[in-house]
């Protein structure tokens, strides 16, 4: 038999493939092989390694902005790539066709199209899903697949329920047979030691590298604990794993080899690594989860912020669900600007050092992975190929519709929406669980990072600082100011129709009226970026608002007092009517009175009638005395173009609505 | 058909020739106008109280409310005035004229088009939810391209040969340039920008009725002035014989609007909802399009011109692109209303400017 493997681009797509591969050259020893992939990616070097031979065609993801070039581009590549593989089809004539997603198998499963058309390859295919969420590719192609295996049965709403079987994930069958000791002497390592495996998935992840060497100085003082890093041979865009671990290293003056820890690029047996380790760190992917559970390590897991669908986090909180795991998510942070993402070393180093230290809990995590896996994934994938080639039909799978999504709603507004009414139920942030609150704060973070951040009004950055706000999230207080105290200006044209900063007005007010003012803090730098506001920022919502919080979070204070009598000239109305109603809380001392006569006879009226429940307010508060206004009284102007209508009828009626509608309800 | 009826009566029957009336353009717009206006006030009640009880209630937008906003409990009454227009039109007008026949259609489909918006935000109970923008455009273009198509093309047009695609402005005597084909999407343009910028303005009790009313007064005497021939040479205005029909639309338009004012002066117990404020808002369009006086809104529809601008700077490049307000809402009159006007003042003093730009308007007959 001639086996056709397809699949590529990252270890999630490949390994699956591999795994298959090794399990039906096991079994079947006149089987022939070719792997079909991309250059340059990660079966280029591994598929020779395992004893594959491999053959190279064009690919492209699918251009996923909307612009024409792009499209230009996937098109002309993926016309090379199917046509070098009608080739590969029409030589090599397979009777099994693997495909494991990814866009590297978009070609081959294209061509195959083509020639099943015209009767020129008679070949069966196979298509795999290893995640919950099919990739777009193997959504198409599952329609002209005979067979689709999926690794979690939720994947198959996707497809045509006839064809689809639920099979797991695929490991490599070394990972069944690990020796800690052995593997241990093997790297040269005590027994004694707790082994932190950190690695990012087959590319390596910069936010996991940078995270670890910061934590690195924190974990040096437990002797027990050693770190073995794999940082993966990723080289992309402006980050090349090796070498900036390197130089992050020596920057430290960490050593690359030492008693506490030890770097590697790439490891071709991780299983001696999961072997030796006592637990992992590493990031979310379906791949390395399944892995982990079946070498049954505990883990802590950084999802991947930003992967389609967020499905690195939806996996985390799986298997922390289920307490095989620990979640340490992405954080967002100002620097020079921009707003980036990272995972603080602090947390980091606290979470691995709370595991090594407890034995117990590592115990309880491994059994808990332990009972998560398939193990039989292989054996059900090869008898499905099997059952393929001799043209037996799968048993239909039963699955129940709708599946009631647990996720939360994708579009940013509706998720404000959604954790406004969840707070309002179970009665605000407080009460939230840690682990949920972790979330939710994931979410904020992914949203303050978002690309759309000029985007309004359902900019995704504006929701994300309302969420810092409702959420609580008290440790983003600096960013929230940084933003406030961002001057950098916005182009020229822009500055000419009256746009002022890159954080523009509206992201400005919502930091204080969303952020500042449910965060509740009545810090000295929250007053003084406040103050600073008040006189300097250009967009008169933003002095509005600042004024209204300077008057109800900060106690009577001479600085504010005289910040906002000077604010009481200010061009806009809107501020004015703040600045003179914070004046009420805030003014402590007699000559406040002068300033409020100018107001009097002012042509705005709502001027006057923030004057009057000033005045009010003030002697109230016993700051002047009933002589000091009594002569007042007179002088100010009481008409308004302004007058509350009643309707008696429309209010006799809703009394009456009240009054009846228990059983209204009771009817319906 | 008051008219054909007395045509007929008066070609036959000799001590009828009194009804020989019945072909002044004067007396028809004046019957016609008083025909709407007391459809609407003697009938408007009961209409009324049936569109409520088959539920066609305002839902307030939860989003912005206003204390000093009337009677919140309102029924969308725009039939009212679209019955009002359609069967004083129909008493009254020749029918048999492509220009009635166009004003006709311009009503029949956004009335449509707005009742099935009304219907969508009923249905939902949401006044966001009804169509959506782009489905609105797309319905008024098409109207837009048949009514452009239909004007521009000799066979068609209701104007003489050469006459419609020239283009004219206020304060000049005469065309500007001849646009031809060109003219196709300016039409389009006009209508759609008229219709929306009615639709917008509609947000008062009270607030679009008024300074729509007095825009098709002045649309009329412009196109009575273009009907008739003396008047016409002497104003130097194209003369078009046929457009007196819309003098006549124009008028009975007016009459609904009073009569529908009846009704809806503050505090309103009917709106005229999305239905009313499309159809006047296509008809005036229309009208501004066949009397060839589509600049002469700038002047005369400066309250819709200077809401919708409104809505454009706050939302497009306000919002949209620089990431701050101009107004403290938009369109205008919610900004007034947030700077503490009851909206009593704010209608009577829109009113005012109304007619005001009204009479500029009117001035520009002569001064050119």
């Amino acid at each position: 038999m001639k086996y056709l493997l397809t699949g590529g681009g990252t270890g999630g797509h490949v390994y699956p493939a591999l795994a298959i591969a090794d399990g039906i050259r096991t079994r079947e020893k006149g089987a022939e092989f070719l792997y079909v992939g991309l250059k340059n990616k990660l079966e280029s070097w591994i598929v020779p390694g395992r004893g594959y031979p491999i053959k190279f065609v064009r690919s492209r993801p699918f251009p996923r902005s909307s612009d024409l070039i792009s499209y230009l581009a996937f098109c002309i590549v993926l016309g090379l790539g199917v046509a070098k593989s009608l080739f590969i089809l029409l030589k090599f004539r397979p009777h099994v066709i693997i495909g494991t997603g990814g866009y590297g198998s978009a070609p081959i499963l294209f061509a195959y199209a083509v020639l099943s058309k015209i009767a020129l390859s008679r070949a069966k295919v196979f298509v795999y899903e290893p995640n919950v969420h099919p990739g777009l590719l193997n959504q198409i192609v599952g329609g002209l697949a005979h067979r689709v295996g999926v690794a979690f049965e939720q994947a198959g709403r996707w497809f045509d329920m006839k064809r689809v079987a639920v099979v797991g994930y695929p490991v490599r069958q070394e990972l069944y047979h690990l020796d800690c000791n052995e593997a241990r002497e093997g790297l040269g390592i005590g027994a004694e030691k707790v082994v932190v495996l950190v690695f990012g998935g087959s590319g390596g992840a910069r936010v996991i590298n940078e995270a670890i060497v910061e934590a690195l100085p924190l974990l040096q003082r437990n002797r027990d604990i050693l770190v073995l890093h794999i940082t993966g041979r990723y080289t992309g865009g402006d980050y090349n794993a090796v070498e900036a671990t390197k130089a992050h290293l020596s920057q430290r003056g960490i050593a690359e080899s030492s008693d506490n820890y030890r770097r590697l690029d790439y490891m071709e047996n991780i299983q001696e690594a999961y072997a030796a380790a006592d637990f992992v760190v590493c990031r979310g992917g379906a791949g390395t989860l399944t892995e982990i559970c079946v070498c049954e390590l505990p883990a802590i897991i950084v999802p991947l912020a930003g992967a389609a669908d967020d499905h690195q986090a939806s996996n985390a909180r799986e298997m922390e669900k289920r307490g095989a795991a620990e979640v340490v998510y992405q954080e967002s942070f100002w620097d020079e600007g921009e707003i980036h993402t990272r995972v603080s070393g602090t947390r980091l180093a606290c979470q691995i050092i709370e595991l090594a230290d407890d034995k117990e809990r590592r115990l309880r995590m491994s059994r808990a992975a332990g009972r998560m896996t398939f193990k039989g994934s292989l054996a059900a994938i090869l008898q499905e190929l099997e059952g393929l080639v001799e043209g037996q039909r799968p048993a239909p799978l039963n699955l129940d519709f709708p599946q009631r999504p647990e996720e939360l709603p994708a579009n940013p507004n509706a998720l404000l929406m959604h954790i406004i009414n969840y707070l309002d139920e179970i009665g605000g942030p407080q009460a939230l669980e840690p682990r949920e609150r972790a979330y939710l704060l994931y979410k904020a973070d992914r949203l303050l990072v978002s690309r759309a951040w000029y985007e309004i009004p359902l900019g995704q950055r504006n929701v994300g600082i309302k969420l810092i706000g409702y959420l609580g999230y008290k440790e983003q207080l600096q960013l929230l100011l940084s933003i406030l105290q961002d001057r950098r200006r916005v182009g020229a044209w822009q500055r000419f129709f009256g746009g002022d900063y890159c954080h523009n007005g509206i992201l400005r007010r919502n930091v204080i009226e969303y952020g500042l003012r449910l965060l509740q803090i009545a810090s000295p730098e929250v007053k003084e970026s406040l103050l600073d506001v008040l006189r300097t920022d250009p967009y008169f919502e933003v002095r509005a608002m600042a004024a209204k919080i300077l008057g109800e979070l900060f106690d009577p204070d001479e600085r504010i007092e005289n910040a906002l009598v000077a604010a009481l000239g200010d061009r806009a109305s809107l501020v004015v009517i703040q600045v003179i109603r914070a004046l009420g809380k805030i003014a402590a001392q007699r000559r406040v009175l002068e300033q409020l006569k100018k107001f009097y006879l002012h042509p705005n009226w709502q001027f006057r009638q923030e004057v009057v429940s000033t005045i009010k307010q003030l002697l109230e508060r016993g700051i002047l005395l009933p002589q000091d206004v009594a002569a007042d009284v007179e002088q100010i102007l009481a008409s308004a173009p302004y007058f509350i209508p009643e309707f008696p009828l429309k209010e006799r009626l809703q009394e009456l609505a009240e009054l009846v509608r228990p059983c209204n309800s009771e009817a319906s | 058909m008051i008219y054909y009826l007395g045509t007929y009566l008066h070609d036959t029957v000799e001590t009828l020739s009194f009804l020989r009336l019945l072909d002044s353009i004067s007396f028809r717009a004046i019957a016609g106008a008083i025909t709407a206006l007391l459809f609407t006030i003697l009938f408007g009640g009961r209409i009324i109280l049936r569109f409520y009880r088959s539920g066609q209630r305002d839902i307030s937008r939860s989003n912005v409310s206003f204390p000093s906003t009337g009677n919140q409990a309102k029924t969308y009454g725009g039939g009212l005035i679209i019955a009002a227009v359609l069967l004083s039109v129909l008493l009254w007008c020749q029918l048999d004229c492509t220009f009635v026949l166009i004003c006709l259609g311009a009503v029949v489909w956004f009335a449509i088009l707005g009742s099935v918006d009304d219907f969508l935000k009923v249905r939902h109970g949401n006044s966001d939810r009804g169509l959506s923008e782009a489905a609105k455009l797309m319905l008024q273009f098409i109207y837009g391209a048949i009514f452009a198509l239909i004007y521009v093309t000799e066979e068609f047009s209701p104007l003489p040969e050469g006459l419609a695609t020239q283009l004219y402005l206020p304060f000049f005597k005469y065309p500007v340039v001849d646009l031809s084909w060109g003219y196709v999407p300016f039409i389009i343009f006009t209508v759609i920008a008229i219709a929306n910028s009615v639709n917008i303005a509609d947000g008062i009790d009270g607030l679009a009725v008024v300074p729509v009313s007095f825009v098709v007064a002045v649309y009329g005497v412009f196109a009575y002035v273009s009907s008739h021939f003396t008047i016409a040479n002497f104003l130097i205005f194209p003369f078009m014989p046929g457009v007196g029909e819309v003098a006549i639309i124009c008028s009975i338009v007016f009459g609904a609007c009073l009569g529908f004012l009846w009704f809806n002066s503050y505090p309103a117990n009917v709106i005229m909802g999305d239905t009313g404020s499309m159809a006047l808002g296509g008809l005036l369009g229309t009208v501004a399009v066949l009397v060839k006086q589509e600049f002469l809104f700038l002047i005369i529809g400066g309250i819709f011109v200077g809401e919708a601008f409104s809505v454009l700077v706050q939302q497009k490049i306000g919002i949209k692109w620089l990431g701050r307000r101009f107004f403290y809402s938009a369109p205008v009159h919610h900004h007034f209303q947030m700077r503490g006007l009851a909206d009593t003042k704010i209608v009577i003093r829109f009113w005012i400017i109304a007619g005001i730009l009204a009479l500029c308007g009117l001035a520009t007959l002569k001064i050119r």
